[in-house]
């Protein structure tokens, strides 16, 4: 069963393919913020490096994020118009959840953070399991400062994966319990995503397009506006 | 075999998907219009437009491809809109359109947002005759093109200001009349007096370009002056001075340009006033007046598809790795 993996949640943007003989081709580019640009000619880019025919692919898994709007975007609605028109189901990931998968291996509480502009970044927490990682708090958006104060009262050591942990390491590393895993682990990638998605698909665990949703964490400013409007 | 393309439409607040004929047979217009969503806000929300485009896309495109009773293989080409437009909601149509392209393995097309709408009176009249003088009025341009061959244009004028659609909206949330303001003020209109009030004609007799900003002051002064005046009566008188500007131009642009005929495109071109007023002056000018029906002249993907049509059979296919641009301008002869 071959699984699609595309990716597109931070300033990264990346496609891989594979199945039960693991991640068999990848692409992933950060460079400009050329999401839309680059992630067709990635998927036609993996697949022939992969030597599979488009047709071949029997699942799409997609980040659904948190994540940059924009960005995000790109990557979910390209990945639901190829499962679209190759008529094959979707498995949806969060980009949190791939962050962790990514240093799955660590013995400590594990700390996926993506910087999410305007002064904060989407996090969860995770701890390791045979297999992968278990989610021990909700992806949410935080106020470096908050999480960095959520981390210490958790009192555990803790790994902090992704490009928020980079953006806000000042606030972070007076946390003596904090460690920060590299920059080669700044972004999720499409690679963990593959791996992610295969064992769900051979479980068929998947849904159809339609019932793909992004995980914005965020209200449009606009629709805070007129809430706030409409309470007073 | 005819030539069937899909076209693909997100530009601003309309996602859509139509199957085109040869550039002109409309097999299937599929248009899921977001209005509703917006209209409490009083305007489009770029942000919540791009959310509501990911969750209409696909439904959009195969409840297209079902209507018009195509399969992928029997396509052409599929065609997407890169700009003007919001970048967010033009990248969820290019993204969508670049995908299907590259998995039924047929060429994408670029299209521009400006040359579809030109486009849009073809699907309803395969003889117009060229040279053309088309009136392109929404909520985001006013321009007046003459369009002298398939991708051959000379943009004449254009607002200098706002918009003709934006002033309509402006108007209409001063007045109370909620949005969109085309339809509410077209509909008041009709019940007052078009010659009430002498609203100024913004660079009526200067050139071809436009100004709808003084027009837009002098209503909002004339309502604080005169609070007890008819609401219709203003709003008569506010599209008067609209469409009579609009219309001595492109009149002057078909005289002097030798053009055969009048095409209206665009959100605003389904306003009764204007699309009344472009009938009388052709006739009365012997010209041949082309108003193509109100679901054309607003945003949609079936005027998509004709402008790619042409795309593609002058350029050939677009490469994957076309972005969108949201400042896109029409293509013109220089
Ligand atoms: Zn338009």
């Amino acid at each position: 069963m071959l699984v699609l993996g595309i990716e597109s949640a931070t300033a990264q943007v990346g496609v891989a393919i594979g199945g039960h003989e693991g991640v068999l081709a990848s692409a992933h580019s950060s460079r400009d913020r050329r999401h839309a640009e680059n992630l067709t000619p990635q998927i036609a880019f993996v697949c022939e490096q992969a030597r599979v025919e488009i047709s071949e692919i029997s699942v799409v898994a997609v980040d659904v994020g948190p994540g940059l709007f924009t960005g995000l975007r790109v990557g979910i609605a390209s990945a639901m118009a190829v499962a679209h028109a190759l008529g094959v189901p979707m498995i949806g990931v969060s980009s949190l959840d791939l962050g962790a998968f990514a240093v799955r291996h660590s013995p400590k509480q594990i700390a996926a953070c993506y910087d999410a502009r305007r002064g904060e970044v989407f996090a969860a927490r995770y701890r390791s399991v045979p297999g992968g990682v278990q989610r021990i708090s909700e992806p949410a958006v935080w106020q470096p400062d908050d999480f960095a104060a959520e981390l210490l009262a958790g009192g555990e050591d803790v790994l902090m994966v992704g490009d928020g942990g980079i953006r806000y390491r000042e606030v972070f590393e007076p946390v003596a319990s904090v460690d920060f895993a590299g920059p080669g682990t700044a972004h999720p990638s499409a690679r963990s995503l593959v791996e992610l998605a295969h064992p769900r698909a051979l479980r068929e665990e998947f849904v159809s397009p339609s019932e793909i949703q992004p995980l914005y964490l965020r209200k449009p400013d606009a629709e805070i506006n007129w809430q706030t409007r409409d309470n007073r | 075999m005819p030539e069937l393309i899909l076209g693909i439409e997100t530009s601003c607040d309309e996602t859509a998907a139509a199957v085109v004929a040869d550039g002109h047979d409309v097999r299937s217009s599929v248009v899921s219009s977001q209005i509703d969503i917006h209209a409490r806000y009083g305007g489009v929300v770029p942000e919540v437009a791009s959310r509501a485009h990911v969750e209409m896309m696909v439904p959009v495109v195969a409840q297209a491809m079902v209507e018009a009773g195509v399969e992928p293989g029997d396509l052409t080409a599929v065609a997407s809109t890169v700009g003007p437009g919001l970048i967010g909601s033009l990248l969820i149509g290019v993204s969508t359109a670049k995908s299907l392209a590259l998995v039924w393995d047929r060429p994408f097309v670029a299209v521009n947002h400006l040359e579809a709408h030109l486009y849009s009176a073809f699907l309803e009249d395969q003889d117009l005759e060229l040279p053309l003088i088309t009136l392109l009025v929404s909520g985001g341009h006013t321009m007046l093109v003459l369009m002298e061959g398939h991708g051959q244009y000379r943009l004449l004028g254009q607002t200098l200001d706002d918009a003709a659609g934006e002033a309509y909206d402006k108007v209409a949330r001063y007045l109370g009349l909620g949005y969109p303001g085309g339809p509410a003020i077209d509909a008041l209109a009709a019940e007052g007096d078009p010659q009430a009030i002498a609203f100024p004609r913004g660079m009526k007799n200067d050139g071809y370009d436009f100004s709808f900003s003084g027009l837009k002051t002098s209503v909002v002064n004339h309502v604080r002056k005169n609070p007890d005046v008819d609401t219709a009566d203003v709003a008569a008188s506010f599209q008067e001075a609209v469409v009579d500007v609009l219309i001595t131009k492109a009149r002057r642009a078909m005289a002097e340009t030798g053009a055969r005929g009048l095409c209206l495109a665009g959100g605003v071109a389904a306003n009764s006033s204007l699309r009344q007023r472009a009938l009388d002056v052709a006739a009365e000018d012997g010209l041949k007046a082309f108003i193509p029906s109100r679901s054309m002249c607003t945003d949609n993907a079936a005027m998509v598809a004709a402008a790619g049509f042409h795309r593609f059979g002058s350029d050939g296919p677009a490469a994957l790795d076309h972005g969108a641009n949201s400042s896109l301008r029409l293509p013109t002869l220089t």
